[in-house]
């Protein structure tokens, strides 16, 4: 036990929804026959929920601050169709049109976060005029007919990295590098890690735990590559799931290592407290609400470069998804508790039991379902965990966050003392 | 020149000419017992539940093994769903698009896996992967419609001017602009005369028509139409472009105290059948999902066969390329006629006692 736990780094438990997601696949893997771990369905998977992925991470803020958007869907559907349209009607360059919805995304996020931290209207109320409003602003620009989108952006919904070399390694070499690097990253993050802690502790660390780590996840990695990269010619990692994977560390980075990391779930543990110990819980507020409709504006011009076309609907029940993602990954309705990492995991699970499902040929209605089930089930357990006065999987990540949070301290005052 | 050179050069002419005779070649078919995807956009209307039920039922009769799924109106579902028919190997993919302008990423991923693309009921736009579209003339249906419409009022509301209103469908589908031109090439001219009275003045489609085909939003429309203008006025008549819309309009009508106007719809559903039968809705049009569903099947064989795309008359462009389209007649059903029409279908006689 206590070898298995140095070898995962003492993070063991934040695990436990990985191995769920990873069961899940198998187990689907096996029930279609072979046809769920291909790097056909992988690449599609990773392209088909990228925009929701995109969402559930400024959902995540917004619920650790202990708001809920439900806006997103209709932000993500009226930025995607103002990039359409000012690519078409005035015809824009691609890449004006694009900023141009950002802008709009951006304008819109400060509008709600005006209504929030200003005037103090809760974030449903406030959202919940968004959604009404943005979604009637799309069908009014759109005269509620579809809009194709710039070619171009095709590459951000479901683009491919070039593709060169194959007669050599038999695979997508842009997907091998991006792998190649990331295995690199990982060895040396791991070396500095130990190095960094035989400086604070003056004892050298084990290095087998540290070997047999760095080589099983060089392995997993490894596989990954090898899934993504070989699959049809033209294809490799997707677009899509590469913005996704740069957001998700730009915004890991942001809520486990910044100030304003610290303020969100600060505001959202506490929010009294928070204020009194100098937050300022109305920019946090404003930051936060302006953060999510920057992603939706992402998210939705992911989406028509994903479906060529800008549509009236696009967008509808997007929240809900996202939230869903938030929930499953063990975030806390009352705020202040909840990672984007374990969002994603959460994420996956949902859009893994979606591509199984319809592998299977399981019918929307019966996938809806078995979806709402599994969102009960995952909370569920979280609570009962907590009630049986067992470790609960929240506090769990929870506690590794404090542990994180401890040594950025001690950061923070080395930095300080110099 | 040399005797090398012109050897050459007859080698590269035949190369040349095997390649011509190679693309000229009809496409290779597939085994009899090949799987073939459907995905329709949702089962929320009768004419898509038959559809579900009469393409597992007649592609399985037909030696084939089907995936048939529907997607519950959302776009990105649709999308995921046409990936897993290609991940599951199918050979030709029928689609009956939620948007017909939404898929085309994903059908180029079936075409560049050889995978023959036909649109369903509804055309397929702005992507060259499609291989033919099957459905009944859309502008066709909206010529039925609207001569319908004056027929009935003819025959119910007396003398003209008749005062009627007009709705759309969803506009998203890509049929329903186009019903909604077809009535309107017949209806505009007697609105022009005198004939038709639009009392709301709503005659643009985006006015008119109907979010997400949703039955609520026409009942809601028809019941501000009726509380705004017709408070102390008679409405005659009301263009439909469905059956569902029929049934929202028809019961707005009588909650506002409005005798029934003469309405117009789509599908003939069940529902509807009772209702024309009972008097209370005019007319629909049908268009016989069997019809429908047993035309893709033919073409599905011959592809299988290795024939390749049946010949077609009609080319519709889809913003992009020509696509061959397979047009079928709709039918018109009123009370006069509707024995006749459903002779062959028990399940809807039963509902004629």
């Amino acid at each position: 036990m206590k070898s298995r736990k140095k070898i995962l780094g003492g993070e063991i438990k934040q695990y436990t929804m990985v191995i769920a997601l990873v069961v899940l696949i198998i187990v689907f893997h096996i029930a279609t026959g072979g046809r769920m771990i291909t790097s056909s369905n992988m690449q599609n998977l990773i392209s088909g929920n990228a925009y929701v992925l995109v969402l559930a991470i400024g959902m995540l803020m917004v619920i650790v601050i202990g708001q809920i958007d439900l806006s997103v869907g209709s932000v993500a559907g009226f930025v995607g169709m103002v990039t359409a349209i000012s690519a078409r009607n005035f015809e824009l360059p691609w890449w004006i049109a694009v900023l141009i919805g950002i802008a709009v995304g951006l304008i819109i996020g400060a509008w709600q976060g005006f209504w929030l931290s200003k005037f103090g209207i809760p974030g449903f109320i406030t959202t919940l005029g968004g959604q009404m409003i943005f979604r009637g602003a799309v069908i009014w620009i759109s005269k509620s007919i579809s809009v194709p989108a710039p070619k171009e952006l095709k590459i951000f919904g479901a683009g491919h990295l070039p593709d060169f070399g194959r007669e050599f390694t038999g695979m997508n070499n842009s997907t091998l590098i991006l792998g190649l690097l990331v295995i690199g990253w990982y060895i040396f993050s791991q070396l500095r890690k130990r190095a960094k802690e035989t400086k604070l502790t003056h004892e050298s660390q084990p290095v087998l735990p540290l070997v047999i780590r760095i080589v099983l996840m060089s392995i997993a990695i490894g596989y990954l590559t090898h899934l993504f990269g070989t699959g049809r010619t033209g294809t490799s990692f997707p677009v899509p799931g590469l913005i996704l994977v740069a957001l998700v560390i730009i915004y890991h980075i942001v809520t486990t290592r910044t100030r304003f990391g610290r303020h969100i779930y600060a505001v959202g543990g506490n929010k009294s407290a928070a204020a009194l110990s100098g937050v300022n819980v109305q920019k946090t507020y404003f930051l936060t609400m302006l953060n999510m409709s920057f992603l939706a504006a992402l998210a939705g011009i992911m989406f028509i470069g994903r479906s060529t076309a800008a549509g009236p609907s696009d967008g509808t029940g997007w929240e809900l998804d996202a939230i869903a993602a938030v929930f499953i990954g063990g975030a806390a309705v009352s705020g202040g508790v909840g990672t984007v990492m374990a969002t994603i995991v959460g994420g996956l699970v949902m859009a893994v039991l979606n591509s199984g499902l319809m592998l299977l040929g399981v019918g929307a209605d019966r996938t809806q379902v078995i979806k709402g089930l599994v969102l009960l089930l995952a909370v569920a357990f979280d609570v009962y965990n907590k009630t049986q006065g067992k470790k609960s999987i929240v506090g769990m990540i929870q506690q590794n966050f404090n542990r994180l949070k401890k040594t950025e301290k001690s950061d923070n005052s080395k930095l300080t003392a110099r | 020149m040399s005797s090398k050179r012109i050897a050459s050069l007859l080698i590269a002419l035949t190369m040349l000419f095997a390649a011509t005779v190679s693309i000229a070649e009809a496409p290779a078919g597939f085994e009899a017992d090949a799987t073939i995807g459907v995905s329709l956009p949702w089962l929320g209307t009768q004419n898509w539940m038959e559809a579900n039920d009469m393409f597992k039922t007649q592609l399985e009769a037909a030696g084939f093994k089907a995936i048939v799924q529907a997607a519950d109106q959302k776009v990105p579902q649709q999308q995921q769903q046409i990936e897993s028919m290609i991940e599951n190997g199918v050979k030709v993919i029928v689609v009956g698009p939620i948007d017909g302008t939404q898929l085309g990423v994903v059908l180029e991923q079936a075409k560049a896996d050889g995978i023959y693309v036909i649109g369903y009921d509804r055309m397929i736009e702005n992507t060259d992967a499609v291989d033919g579209v099957v459905q009944y003339g859309s502008i066709q249906t909206g010529v039925t419609q609207g001569e319908a419409l004056l027929a009935g009022l003819a025959a119910q509301k007396g003398e003209g001017p008749y005062n009627i209103e007009l709705f759309g469908g969803g506009p998203a589908d890509p049929n329903a602009p186009n019903f909604f031109i077809g009535a309107m090439s017949v209806l505009q001219p007697k609105i022009d005369d005198g004939t038709l009275v639009v009392v709301s003045g709503q005659t643009e489609f985006s006015q008119c028509a109907t979010l997400d085909w949703e039955n609520n939003k026409a009942q809601a429309r028809m019941d501000s139409l009726l509380s705004g203008f017709y408070s102390d006025i008679e409405i005659h008549g009301v263009l439909s472009p469905n059956d569902g819309i029929a049934r929202a309009i028809i019961t707005a009508s009588e909650q506002a105290g409005q005798e029934i106007p003469v309405v117009s719809g789509l599908d003939a559903e069940n529902e509807t059948i009772t209702w024309i039968w009972e008097g209370r809705q005019y007319s629909t049009v049908a268009k016989p999902t069997d019809i429908l569903v047993a035309k893709t099947i033919e073409i599905i064989k011959s592809l299988q066969e290795g024939n390749g795309m049946p010949e077609t008359e009609t080319q519709i462009y889809n913003g992009l390329v020509d696509v061959n389209v397979y047009e079928l007649p709709p039918v018109a059903v009123t009370r006069e006629n509707i024995e006749e029409v459903f002779a062959n279908d028990p399940s809807r006689m039963e509902l004629l006692k």
